[in-house]
């Protein structure tokens, strides 16, 4: 399946994996991104592309104004991530169980996962209006159906053989599951929270952007109305930023869950 | 101790094909207290049986007691080795070896001294707390050894348990379980496809054969107990190089028979 093709290599590229002198091919292309924004945003003179300076001096201007946002954000973020979590593994799991319930419902699922999610948008803005959940219905939308995905693909790969085991040692249904089925299947289901996780800082803009003009997606409406590039830039720096911790977050609980892992396949 | 009579088993052939008979007519008896081993070609059924016996399958036609009672699933008086080890990787070796007992309800304390005594026994003290991953296959399998071992089984159902590991490893193992053996006497059933290894380690060699399979026939291994402490010296006597001798020259027509009435496998065997 195209997701978890796309879910493991993550893993083996992980900084994790050989040490120490790999943190400088990640410094330096930090440093040529950041030292490249400059320049470029100095030499061009282009109102549309301000230097980084600029930007930041920006952001310390409207830092004000950005933690509110940011405040509100983060909280249809928090609110859409939890409920996709259980939902999304909970369905997963579901599906993986039991073939009719798989058989029901993966066509749906897969066009879910494909269909452009901000399409539900107006459905959203019609049940909820500009209220706040209509941002979080469409970060579930944006984030949920990978987590399904993954987590049935999960169920399916368990090992036969540690299945074979466990019932010949005589364990019962639930104990199968609890001992054998969830531990073998946590990294993929993992690997489904973090691709998740990016996905729904995107919807979270995205939602605030296009249906109820709040947090982030408004500072970014008001920049680009009044042609203010600094403004969005800025924004865009603290949702980098946002992601980044978001994605590390999940990392952390990942490796946590899944250390049994050999290291060569982190 | 277990008693096989008439069992027969066919599994459903792929794609609208012709079921495939994997054992038919099937008579045996292993003794109580018995290191029964179980030889053949691949195809001849054997861990079609083993897996009967553990009740992870079920079979056509016949009947297959365990200590006087029918098999309908997996029981606490079998404990299975398998080829594969198939330990947790995300549970330690002590958790790995209490895995049955566990299942079983025993409480923690308890399974864990038990645990701790197999362990011991296997070789594998002071490894407890590693995981799966960072031991070495032949240490693998003394942990899927132990575990089925924890749960003190009437029978030990072993599936190729050595097929996994390299030639010195799976020397040492052999050892080892012979030694393991010879204090416990367990009745083992064991699944091989070495005969050195069937001759080495059984009480008696049954040999079967494939399409449909079946039992070939069943030799008695004359070499004395304990042969642990000698293993050398019982593999260079004449009784076990007759042996082998005979078990092979019997495998070897199995395999020209394939090569008779399989044209596929005919010319596959063709440069």
């Amino acid at each position: 399946m195209a997701t978890t093709a796309a879910a493991t290599p993550a893993r083996v590229a992980s900084p994790r994996f050989s040490g120490r002198l790999d943190i400088w091919p990640t410094v330096a292309a930090f440093v040529f991104l950041i030292g490249g924004w400059e320049l470029l945003g100095r030499a061009l003179q282009q109102e549309f592309f301000p230097p980084l300076s600029k930007v930041l001096t920006k952001l310390v201007e409207v830092q004000a104004e950005i933690f509110a946002a940011l405040a509100i954000s983060l909280q249809n973020l928090v609110i859409a991530f939890a409920f996709s979590l259980v939902f999304g593994i909970g369905l997963g799991l579901l599906m993986g169980a039991f073939r009719k319930v798989d058989a029901a419902l993966d066509v749906y699922v897969n066009a879910l996962l494909t269909a452009p999610s901000l399409v539900f948008a107006p459905v959203f803005f019609a049940i909820w209006g500009l209220e706040r959940w209509s941002v979080i219905a469409v970060i579930v939308m944006y984030c949920v159906w990978i987590m399904v995905v993954n987590t049935v693909t999960a169920v399916r790969t368990v090992s036969i053989e540690l299945l074979e085991m466990g019932e010949s040692f005589g364990a019962p249904r639930l104990k199968i599951w609890t001992r054998i089925v969830l531990p073998s299947a946590t990294p993929l289901i993992m690997a489904g929270v973090r691709l998740a996780m990016g996905r729904a800082v995107k919807g979270m803009l995205n939602g605030e952007m296009f249906i109820a003009i709040v947090g982030l997606g408004k500072l970014v409406q008001d920049g680009s109305r009044a042609f203010d590039a600094s403004l969005v830039l800025a924004v865009l720096v603290v949702i980098i930023v946002i992601a980044f911790i978001c994605v590390w977050l999940v990392q952390l609980i990942d490796n946590r869950l899944t250390r049994w892992l050999p290291k060569t396949s982190r | 101790m277990i008693e096989i009579k008439g069992l027969s088993k066919a599994f459903p052939g792929r794609r609208g094909s012709e079921p495939v008979q994997a054992l038919k007519d099937v008579d045996l008896e292993v003794r109580d207290n018995e290191f029964l081993t179980v030889l053949g070609p691949s195809g001849c059924g054997k861990t079609t049986l083993l897996r009967v016996i553990a009740g992870l399958v079920g079979h056509d036609t016949g009947t297959v007691l365990v200590e006087g009672k029918p098999v309908t699933g997996p029981g606490p008086e079998r404990a299975m080795v398998f080829q594969s080890f198939a330990l947790m990787p995300w549970d330690n070796v002590l958790t790995n070896v209490a895995f049955g007992l566990e299942m079983q309800g025993v409480d923690k304390k308890t399974r864990e001294m038990k645990a701790l005594e197999l362990i011991e026994m296997v070789g594998l003290g002071g490894f407890e707390k590693r995981l799966p991953g960072e031991l070495s296959g032949g240490m693998q399998q003394r942990v899927g050894l132990a575990r089925a071992l924890a749960v003190s089984p009437k029978v030990l159902l072993m599936d190729e348990p050595f097929g996994a590991l390299d030639e010195q490893t799976r020397r040492l193992l052999q050892e080892e379980l012979l030694r393991i053996w010879e204090a416990t006497r367990t009745t083992v059933v064991f699944i091989t496809h070495s005969m050195e290894e069937a001759v080495l380690l059984g009480d008696r060699v049954v040999l079967m054969r494939p399409r449909p399979g079946r039992i070939d026939q069943i030799l008695e291994v004359p070499m004395a107990r304990p042969r642990s402490t000698h293993l050398d010296s019982v593999e260079s006597s004449g009784e076990f190089t007759a042996l082998v001798g005979l078990l092979w020259n019997n495998l070897r027509v199995m395999h020209s028979d394939v090569r008779r009435t399989h044209p596929a496998t005919q010319a596959e065997a063709r440069p």
